[in-house]
């Protein structure tokens, strides 16, 4: 025990004693674990943004989206979710919460939204008062759409952020009224910044009622609905998923073997998959990284060779006066640790700041995250290297004949 | 070697009993007798110098006795043990309990002050710091070296630094006391400073072995065996000279 602290000592004052070789030989190992670091702290911050991004939606939450088969896009058919295929849908089925539809706008496309001579183009869709949740909106002033809002078809909108920057609308923009397709809408909230997320802004939106927006869409054109449903039970989800399956399938008059002309999924389906590419990406970069910490640990074991055959005298003297194998087998075995350790932990925070520096500079990109398990895997890695690399130098020195040690020159 | 441990026993009590010790170096196609049948009892408080020629078995005389090499025949008894049969590991333990080293070049370790150094051999013995420490002061108190606890040794006289080989050799209260050529490295002064050390030491009832080729430094001891061609040729006692070296 008191050999383990005095091994410690030594170790620190021979490291110290070659403070620029020790620096140069941990290189690798700092190189290693800072790029591994690096490149899993972006990854992870990228996968908790996602995840961040999909909470909102709840696994009690399915979506509905109409899918045009490739065989049926060549022929120029195009699949929709129809108003009639929802309210269908809301009578039904049983089991679910509420039922958000979005219907996306068909006219105003080319003239935008204009406020006092200030044009601006945004993404306008029309939906109910339960998007805000779905969306996960929060307030800034004035309020989000409600359920009158809808029934009485009002022509109100809440918009986001970037638009009223793009706008020039006041600060506060309630009360205010904007033109969208001939039409005036009154401004009744905005929306708190959401950020922006893989370089789409995320603020730049208007939503107004979806009934208002199915009247201003008129007749035009049959509209394509994506519906968003929460579940009031998530067990149920396989049930209501084959009845609504059975109704659009029944809407649409698909036939035995057609396929399905539209998608339900599950939010977590989404991210599940997401998560998985990550994870996936994790890995195989993680593999690569770690060659480079393999390299780190070889070049430990270089120059721990040559400290054997430096110190060959040092071993010899310790021998004569009582060192037995254990003892200097642990103090090399623990000078080539602590080398090692030295290297991961100045590689965590360099690779820290690498990651965020990467993430800071990629505008749009997710703050870097670096999971505790990473700092883990990378700390115990390094300290593996160590011991691994470590234990033939090690073995060399504790069986040196202190003779032939005593007499090196 | 249980029988001649107890043979042993019956006898006046020997520190140091060689029975027939040989050692062989093969060199290419050749056996050399670096010690050849030697015979040899060493008895507690004694004052011996091995001297010869090089080639004449002392050096190898000094491995065997301070327990670094094992004899390739016959036995040797340190303290009615046999240790011509023990593993690396046990005889590290022997060395480390029952011989202090003191060599020509000092071998301190250049890193270490002068009190790590003296330090050093408790560490292996499993002794707590607090302990080493307070050892380890009394002892470089005793060589005179107080002073200079935490210094370095390239910061430290050739003799000061043969006095912390000295401290260091002398810590854990060895049975022997060896030293291969001691003052091979010193000036006139301080060799004579050493060996009044040696003396002092002596004195106080150590046992000192010289392994030397040099006549004034053997002449200091009480008993001079001379080597030659790995046999014992000389073995005589001193009429002791106090004076000088």
């Amino acid at each position: 025990m008191f050999s383990l602290i005095e091994s410690f000592r030594s170790a620190i004052s021979s490291i110290r004693a070659h403070g620029f070789r020790s620096f140069l030989t941990t290189l690798g190992i700092i190189i290693g674990v800072a790029s591994t670091i690096a490149v899993v702290s972006v990854v992870q911050g990228l996968s908790h943004s996602i995840n961040k991004q999909f909470e909102g939606f709840g696994s009690n939450s399915i979506s509905i989206r109409s899918y045009t088969p490739r065989s049926e896009r060549l022929k120029g058919k195009l699949a929709r979710i129809t108003a009639e295929d929802v309210e269908m849908i809301r009578k039904r089925v049983e089991g679910i919460e509420y039922i958000t539809p979005q219907l996306g706008s068909q006219v105003g496309g080319t003239s935008g939204i204009k406020y006092k001579g200030n044009q601006a183009f945004s993404q306008v869709a029309g939906s109910t008062y339960t998007y805000q949740s779905v969306q996960n909106i929060d307030m800034k002033y004035g309020r989000f759409l409600s359920y009158s809002d809808n029934q009485s078809r009002r022509k109100v909108v809440v918009i986001g952020e970037k638009l009223r920057e793009d706008l020039e609308l006041p600060a506060d923009p309630v009360g205010e009224f904007i033109n969208f397709a001939g039409e005036w809408l009154k401004i009744i909230g905005l929306a708190d910044s959401k950020g922006s997320f893989f370089g789409f802004n995320q603020d730049n939106f208007a939503i107004l009622p979806y009934n208002t927006m199915q009247s201003l869409n008129g007749n035009l054109q049959e509209p394509d609905i994506f519906v968003q449903l929460n579940l009031k039970d998530p067990k149920q989800f396989e049930d209501i998923k084959a009845h609504i399956k059975r109704i659009l399938r029944r809407q649409h008059r698909l036939t035995g073997e057609e396929q399905d002309d539209f998608k339900i999924e599950t939010t977590e389906q989404l991210t599940s998959g997401i998560s998985n590419i990550i994870d996936t990406m994790t890995i195989v970069l993680g593999g690569i990284v770690s060659i480079s910490l393999l390299v780190g640990g070889i070049g430990i074991m270089n120059i721990m060779l040559v400290s054997v055959t430096e110190r060959t005298r040092e071993i010899g003297i310790c021998k004569a006066i009582g060192a037995e194998r254990h003892h200097i087998l642990l103090q090399f075995l623990i000078e080539a640790v602590v080398l090692s350790l030295l290297g991961g932990v100045i590689g965590i925070a360099l690779g820290y700041g690498l990651g965020a520096l990467a993430a800071a500079s990629i505008p749009g990109f997710p703050p870097a995250n670096v999971p505790l398990w990473a700092v883990g895997i990378a700390f115990g890695f390094s300290a593996f290297v160590g011991v691994l690399f470590g234990i033939l130098p090690a073995a060399k020195a504790a069986n040196l004949d202190p003779i032939d040690a005593l007499r090196y020159e | 070697m249980k029988m001649k441990m107890t043979e042993h026993q019956n006898k006046p009590m020997e520190l140091i009993t060689l029975q027939h010790v040989c050692k062989y170096y093969t060199m290419g196609d050749q056996t050399v007798k670096a010690l050849d049948h030697i015979d040899l009892s060493i008895s507690a408080n004694e004052y011996i110098a091995f001297i010869g020629t090089s080639g004449s078995g002392k050096s190898t005389m000094m491995n065997i006795l301070g327990c670094l090499d094992k004899p390739s025949d016959g036995t040797y008894l340190l303290n009615g043990t046999d240790v011509s049969s023990l593993t690396a590991n046990e005889l590290a333990r022997i060395r480390n309990r029952e011989i202090g080293f003191i060599f020509q070049s000092f071998n301190l370790l250049p890193r270490a002050t002068a009190l790590h150094n003296v330090m050093l051999p408790l560490v292996y013995k499993g002794i707590k710091f607090s302990e080493r420490k307070r050892l380890a002061i009394k002892v470089m108190e005793k060589v005179n070296l107080s002073d200079r606890m935490d210094h370095i040794p390239s910061q430290l006289s050739g003799g000061q630094r043969q006095r912390v080989a000295i401290a260091r050799a002398l810590i854990t209260n060895p049975s022997i006391l060896l030293a291969d050529e001691p003052t091979g490295n010193l000036d006139t002064q301080t060799t004579k400073d050493i060996m009044a050390l040696f003396d002092q030491l002596h004195n106080e009832g150590q046992t000192i072995i010289v392994v030397t080729h040099e006549k004034d430094i053997a002449n200091h001891c009480q008993r001079v065996v001379t080597l030659s061609d790995g046999k014992v040729v000389k073995d005589i006692m001193n009429k002791r000279e106090t004076s000088s070296v």
